[in-house]
């Protein structure tokens, strides 16, 4: 997603004016937060990268509740989502607050390596997360060190209107047979077969993951992901095939960089397009009452007998590594980290709770992915999350140009390539 | 001994007022400018160690099939954009007589000047949308299919313009205006007396005396065109697969998206020659004028 700041100058110089003002962002922020004159170890400091107004109601009352528990004042900072993306790098290095957000697997991975997030395994096994987190465990996980708790998961899938389905008699496509069928049915009936808006590019990513992930399994993509095997290589040509004959058979909407994932969305509420290849938060484009028409339905499979795969992708939260009160950190953690206090946030953001003992979420889609997690063999976490960042700028700029020219495969993986060599070297 | 001091304190003092100003514009400007050719020889993820390669993000740039999409593209806004002056000519000469409710015209015309760019962006990124945009529904009254301007790699860049050119050319209109309303009367009159109208008024007598305007119309238009940046952010962030990208917005992407600071500086230094050489030319073609009055 797209941040919208500007960074024109007319000299030029606006990479280090930028800097500059990241820099003196972060300057007051640190400010900001070191003003109350609150004697040291009385205070946590935490960045939120929070965007729903739900979820800061429910870390402000948690904060409240702690102080009042404990007389340790807490203080907010909430910073935009995107904009916070690009403000941890410079706040981790001078100024770091004693939590933060942000997501794990090889996003938390580049500021691990580079010691910027603390150890915290003794908190998790202070806490005995290990058998209540089971596999989310291994998204904050790095050399059997955790530097981080996990937080919301969103698993990624075909989403489709059930009273679209069942009017027009269709079921959900469990082979790759079924979903050319179901595309042609969903054209015949006026309908594009699956709505996916590529303006921001990262849908492309999942899509690919997908595909991969059900062709070539796990351990192939995650070798993939790593730079251990060129975009080159063969295992990726059926993938490719398959993703070249859906293009052609227009399964796509039409023109689908024009617009983001929110209209694609729309598209999908306004029975416009059969499917969509998302995470639960597609809920957000309908209209609240029509939101229990939402289904979930996994990819379908396309290599008979591979096992089940999929994108399930963990945000996080951290403590970093110049953080002033570490110790109030933790115990601000595990207290938030309560199922019942983790369960009242995990819920407002409409994520998968982390933790087994969490109280059942009202919402039935939430249900539905727990649900299906405990029939999937393995996870990646998504594209732009599981290789590096450079990687998946330059990979999902080339699967876009594949969804509009697939013709130019050669030219775009040779490139993707190069890019992978350089990268990963 | 008083006089003396208060010699040097005159001498001093229009160091002492220009001191301010020049210190934030040596750090702001200057050093930031400094540091960035600095960075530009170095391998650095904005975070961590920075490494020394030398030329080998020049190399690397040059060797960069994005570069000269990036390169070309802000070419095209050049280009398109030295419609601007003449256009805001045009409208400023339009709006500029005296009839009953042109004040309202003329306002209407200055309106997107006042919007922010990320608006005009995201307003014209509606006209363009195929689906519901202003721009499908007309073509579909006309019986013709919807153009998807903003996803044909071949015309995505031409569309950003004409939403870029929307401002500007009200930019120009106001700088045009205002030398429209410093023409000299004397001139005009004498015009008049030699039997000058119509087109030969306006281009023997009204354009001449609109040179330093149409000189800095022309300058603010380049300037503009170079530093396109947020409408491309906001339309298209660059797309599709980077055909719309300019150096601007690739410096951007490299730096905040791939972390390549090093690489982004490589291309903010380039972008910064390209606009070193015209403003020399300009200062200097500034500096003829001045001399002949």
């Amino acid at each position: 997603m797209t941040s919208m700041q500007k960074g024109s100058s007319i000299l030029g110089a606006s990479v280090s004016r930028r800097r500059l003002l990241v820099g003196a962002g972060t300057a007051i922020a640190a400010a900001s937060l070191f003003s109350p004159a609150v004697a040291k170890g009385g205070e946590v400091k935490i960045i939120s990268n929070l965007g729903g107004a739900e979820q800061r109601a429910v870390l402000a009352r948690v904060a409240a509740a702690y102080e009042a528990k404990t007389g340790v004042k807490v203080v907010i900072n909430n910073m935009d989502h995107e904009a916070h993306k690009t403000a941890i790098r410079s706040y981790l290095a001078v100024g770091a607050p004693d939590i933060c957000f942000w997501f794990s697997g090889n996003r938390m991975k580049t500021f691990v390596v580079r010691d910027m997030f603390d150890d915290i395994s003794d908190l998790v096994a202070r806490e005995g997360l290990a058998d209540k987190l089971g596999v989310t465990l291994s998204a904050v996980t790095v050399d059997g060190k955790q530097y981080g708790l996990p937080m919301a998961g969103i698993l990624w899938g075909l989403f489709y209107r059930k009273d679209v389905f069942a009017e027009k008699g269709w079921a959900p496509p469990k082979t790759y047979a079924e979903m050319l069928a179901l595309g042609q049915s969903a054209r015949s009936a006026g309908m594009a077969p699956m709505a996916m808006g590529t303006k921001e590019l990262w849908p492309t990513g999942g899509f690919f993951d997908h595909l991969n992930l059900r062709i070539n399994g796990l351990d192939k993509h995650m070798a993939l992901m790593e730079g251990k095997v060129a975009y080159t290589d063969p295992m990726l040509k059926p993938v490719f095939d398959t993703w070249e004959e859906l293009i052609k058979a227009d399964f796509f909407s039409p023109n689908g960089s024009s617009f983001g994932w929110e209209q694609a969305g729309a598209m999908l509420a306004q029975k416009k397009a059969a499917l969509m290849d998302l995470g639960g938060f597609v809920q957000s484009a309908f209209p609240k009452e029509e939101r229990d028409q939402i289904a979930y339905a996994p990819f379908p499979e396309l290599v008979s007998g591979m096992a089940r795969y999929e994108d399930f992708s963990v945000n996080s939260i951290h403590i970093p590594k110049k953080a002033a009160n570490k110790e109030g950190a933790r115990d601000f953690l595990a207290f938030f980290y309560a199922p019942e206090n983790l369960g009242d946030f995990i819920e407002a953001e409409g994520g998968i709770p982390p933790r087994n003992d969490c109280p059942p979420s009202k919402d039935a889609l939430v249900n539905t992915a727990v649900e299906e997690l405990k029939k999937v063999k393995g996870t990646a976490q998504y594209y732009d999350r599981d290789t590096d960042p450079d990687m998946a700028q330059e990979g999902m700029k080339g699967f876009q140009e594949f969804t509009i020219k697939p013709e130019r495969r050669e030219q775009i993986l040779a490139r993707l390539e190069k890019t992978r060599a350089r990268v990963f070297k | 001994m008083t006089s003396v001091w208060r010699r040097q304190l005159r001498r001093i003092s229009p160091f002492l007022f220009i001191l301010p100003g020049a210190l934030l514009f040596g750090t702001v400007i200057l050093l930031a400018c400094v540091e960035t050719v600095y960075i530009s020889f170095h391998d650095w993820d904005g975070m961590g160690a920075m490494r020394w390669i030398g030329f080998g993000n020049y190399a690397e740039l040059i060797a960069d099939p994005q570069f000269y999409v990036s390169l070309k593209n802000n070419l095209i806004w050049l280009a398109l954009f030295m419609l601007a002056p003449p256009l805001g000519l045009a409208l400023a000469l339009l709006v500029n007589q005296q009839i009953a409710g042109m004040r309202i015209v003329k306002s209407l015309f200055f309106m997107p000047l006042v919007l922010a760019s990320v608006t005009v962006g995201l307003v014209f990124g509606w006209v363009y949308d195929p689906n519901f945009g202003l721009l499908a529904l007309i073509v579909q009254a006309f019986g013709g299919e919807p153009p998807a301007l903003l996803s044909d790699e071949n015309t995505v860049t031409y569309a950003i313009v004409l939403a870029g050119l929307w401002p500007q050319v009200a930019f120009c209109m106001v700088l045009f205006l205002a030398g429209l309303n410093n023409l000299s009367s004397d001139l005009i009159g004498a015009g008049r007396v030699d039997g000058a109208r119509g087109l030969a008024m306006f281009r023997h007598v009204v354009l001449p005396q609109l040179t330093q305007v149409s000189f800095i119309a022309l300058a603010v238009s380049v300037i503009g065109a170079l530093r396109s940046f947020d409408m491309i952010a906001v339309m298209t962030a660059g797309g599709p697969f980077g055909s719309s990208t300019v150096l601007a917005y690739q410096m951007y992407e490299q730096s905040i998206f791939s972390y390549r600071f090093g690489y982004g500086a490589a291309i903010a230094t380039v972008l910064f020659v390209i606009m070193a050489a015209f403003i020399t030319w300009y200062l200097l073609m500034m500096n003829r004028m001045e001399r002949r009055g």
